[in-house]
């Protein structure tokens, strides 16, 4: 986890040099048809090659078409906040659009609404509150790699997650601006992504209206003070605190308020947990009953030591790591050395909002000749915990088991 | 496996902060182009391997393929299903098998621990909701408590393991059980209590051992 950085130095291709009119064609330094560098997860067909995207370092490529890329773990040690380079990158279909036209871009906003409206990206700067907030994005499939069994589907290690501060304008402000009708049950999202054949399922993604009012669901515009990358989304996208990033719709170009379920693949058969309490089940067992998945479980990582590493005994250590939640806000992280048997509190950092990480830090001073399993767990202020066993669903989600780093002292 | 690629990002007229408005407060021409690289592997040669570069390389990349676990041929075959049916791959029914064949060759589930568990019989009868009568083993059931319950109930089951305490509710104190019965003790066990730090237990521990627990829980009561 806390390897190597990466040797490529953070581009900022929305910045400076791009004069007006001017087209600059950049290649991605360093990366050369010898240049092999690769990371490997902890799973079987883990390894991943290193690639730079447009506007990203060299992310973890797990698809190329269309684009699935991960943060190196190391990254979350680095800063609360994950830079825009390198924010995970999941796309379901390959048709993106390769230009966006900043000045004919249009927002819809249709359906039972009493005034069909059409913003200009001008318009939704210059008309409505602009509002800022912290948030983790976390894939749903954040961590598959990891189920045992395993389950089809993207094998992400534990980096399909990033925090931002994102700024945008409130959804409820325009869905008030075009009027609900009395009847509107459910809000959709369609962003300007399309299915590569004709015959799959364009993406989109429904809320109930309820939850599509919340005032800290956005039109994100910005991303950590920046314009969001084209692969995150450019020119917007939903941001739906506390909920997985399947409901973060990209390149978000149509809202559609229905006054009925929305029936669409994407909503209705993809995206499912096994509906009991717990979302799990037996290897093996028919999933008979489901529910759309929706807010994140509460979890903790430690940063700041990779599993299997050494490390020289007898000197005092700081153990750090992040902790989340859906937006209750993380009351305390415990941390043990030894695999869960006594636990001590560890510091909280500075608190950036209920939506975002929350950093934590423990003192540890390893015995020289010892073995360690390092574990952290989160409670957040409703008094959920992390999971002590790790749950498992067939499409591999919400895993937010109490995580194991071994570490030997010498 | 060679790659070539080349990246190019082109913005005309890009401002640094996002598409803001020129401060000039004129217009001007302002066009994000996203140049993605093409696929960096191709499916192996192999027999059936022109099956999988006719069908499965229309909506994404063969990595797709390669990145997954090693799936069993029933697996394969109702991937290979679902592209069809639900994604609208155009592979005709006959195609099928010979493609999963190929598909096995390329990434096939070794038998191996991680193989779905087979259930056994106590399972099969708990799932089928027969209530499982009360055989544990007091002394069974203390190791499975000490390895998955003392954190928070602590080593004499009143609610004081290390993290008991600090849980909203907390851990309860299960020295005063005694006038639940086996079956809404062991309800309790099977699914938690949602909304609180109680696990469900039901895919982690099978009947005999919720039976086992059961009975060194029934030792803590006076
Ligand atoms: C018509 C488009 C299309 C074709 C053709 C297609 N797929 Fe897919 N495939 C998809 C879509 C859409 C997904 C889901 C993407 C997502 O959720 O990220 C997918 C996902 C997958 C996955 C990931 C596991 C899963 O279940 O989501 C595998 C493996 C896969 N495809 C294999 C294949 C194989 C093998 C073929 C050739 C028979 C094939 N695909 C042909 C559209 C297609
Ligand atoms: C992560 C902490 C945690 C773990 C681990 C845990 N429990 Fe609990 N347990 C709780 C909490 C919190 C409650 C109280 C729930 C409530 O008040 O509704 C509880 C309640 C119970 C109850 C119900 C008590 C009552 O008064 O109705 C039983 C029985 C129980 N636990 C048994 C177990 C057993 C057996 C294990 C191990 C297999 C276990 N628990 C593991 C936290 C935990």
């Amino acid at each position: 986890m806390n390897g190597e950085k990466p040797g490529i130095d953070r581009r900022h291709l929305l910045k400076g040099s791009l004069a007006l009119g001017l087209a600059s064609f950049l290649t991605p330094r360093g990366l050369s048809a010898n240049d092999s560098s690769t990371a490997t997860l902890p799973f079987e067909r883990g390894r991943r090659p290193l690639i730079a995207f447009p506007q990203k370092r060299p992310l973890m490529v797990m698809t190329t078409r269309p684009p699935q890329l991960e943060t190196p773990f190391h990254i979350f040690n680095e800063d609360i906040f994950t830079p825009n380079d390198a924010f995970f990158v999941r796309w379901h279909l390959a048709n993106i659009p390769q230009t966006i036209d900043v000045n004919t871009f249009r927002l819809t906003i249709r359906g039972r609404v009493n005034q069909t409206l059409s913003l200009s990206l001008q318009e939704l700067q210059t008309q409505f509150d602009q509002v800022e907030i912290a948030a983790v994005c976390q894939c749903a499939g954040n961590s598959r790699g990891f189920f045992q069994p395993r389950v089809p589907g993207g094998q992400w290690g534990n980096g399909a997650m990033g925090n931002a501060n994102w700024k945008g304008i409130r959804l409820r402000d325009l869905l008030h601006r075009a009027g609900i009708e009395t009847d509107a049950v459910q809000v959709r999202f369609d962003g300007l992504d399309q299915p590569v054949a004709q015959a799959t399922p364009d993406f989109r993604k429904s809320l109930s209206l309820e939850d599509a009012l919340h005032e800290e669901v956005l039109v994100a515009h910005s991303m950590n003070g920046e314009a969001l990358p084209m692969l995150n989304g450019f020119p917007l996208r939903l941001v739906v605190p506390g909920w997985y990033a399947t409901y973060w719709v990209k390149m978000l170009a149509d809202i559609e308020v229905l006054n009925q379920a929305d029936q669409n693949f994407w909503t209705t058969r993809a995206y499912r947990l096994p509906a009991d309490p717990c979302h799990c089940m037996k290897p093996g067992e028919d999933l008979t009953d489901t529910v759309p998945i929706g807010k994140m479980p509460v979890r903790s990582f430690i940063t700041n030591m990779e599993d299997g590493r050494s490390i020289p005994g007898g000197a005092p250590y700081t153990i750090k790591g992040i902790a989340f939640d859906q937006g209750y806000g993380i009351d305390r992280v415990l941390f043990s050395v030894d695999g869960g048997q006594q636990w001590q509190s560890a510091r909280l950092g500075k608190d950036f909002g209920d939506f975002s990480f929350r950093l934590w830090e423990a003192p540890f001073t390893p015995e020289p000749g010892k073995t360690y399993s390092l574990q952290s767990l989160a409670i957040n202020r409703i008094g959920e915990s992390q999971r002590f066993s790790a749950r498992w669903n067939p499409s591999g989600y919400l895993r937010n088991v109490v995580e194991t780093v071994k570490i030997h002292a010498t | 496996m060679i790659r070539v690629w080349i990246f190019l990002l082109l913005l005309i007229g890009a401002t640094d902060f996002a598409w803001g408005l020129p401060a000039d407060g004129g217009s001007r021409e302002q066009v994000s182009i996203l140049h993605l690289p093409s696929d960096p592997i191709s499916f192996q040669p192999g027999p059936g391997s022109d099956l999988a570069n006719r069908y499965c390389l229309i909506c994404h990349s063969a990595e797709y393929v390669y990145m997954q676990p090693p799936h069993s041929r029933e697996q394969w075959m109702e991937i290979v299903n679902k592209m069809q049916t639900t994604f609208g791959c155009p592979i005709s029914d006959e195609d099928m098998a010979p493609l999963s064949d190929y598909l096995v060759t390329q990434n096939s589930l070794q038998p191996s621990p991680s193989a779905p568990p087979v259930q056994s019989d106590e399972q099969k009868k708990e799932i089928a909701g027969r209530s499982p009568n009360h055989s544990g083993d007091p002394l069974k059931g203390e190791s499975l408590y000490k390895r998955h319950c003392l954190t928070c109930h602590g080593p004499g089951g009143k609610g004081d393991g290390p993290i008991g305490q600090a849980l909203i509710p907390p851990a309860a104190n299960l020295t005063l059980l005694g006038k639940q019965s086996d079956k809404t003790v062991l309800e309790t066990l099977r699914n938690g209590r949602p909304g609180t730090a109680m696990p469900s237990w039901k895919n982690d521990l099978n009947a005999l051992e919720l039976n086992h627990l059961l009975s060194f829980l029934r030792t803590l009561t006076p």
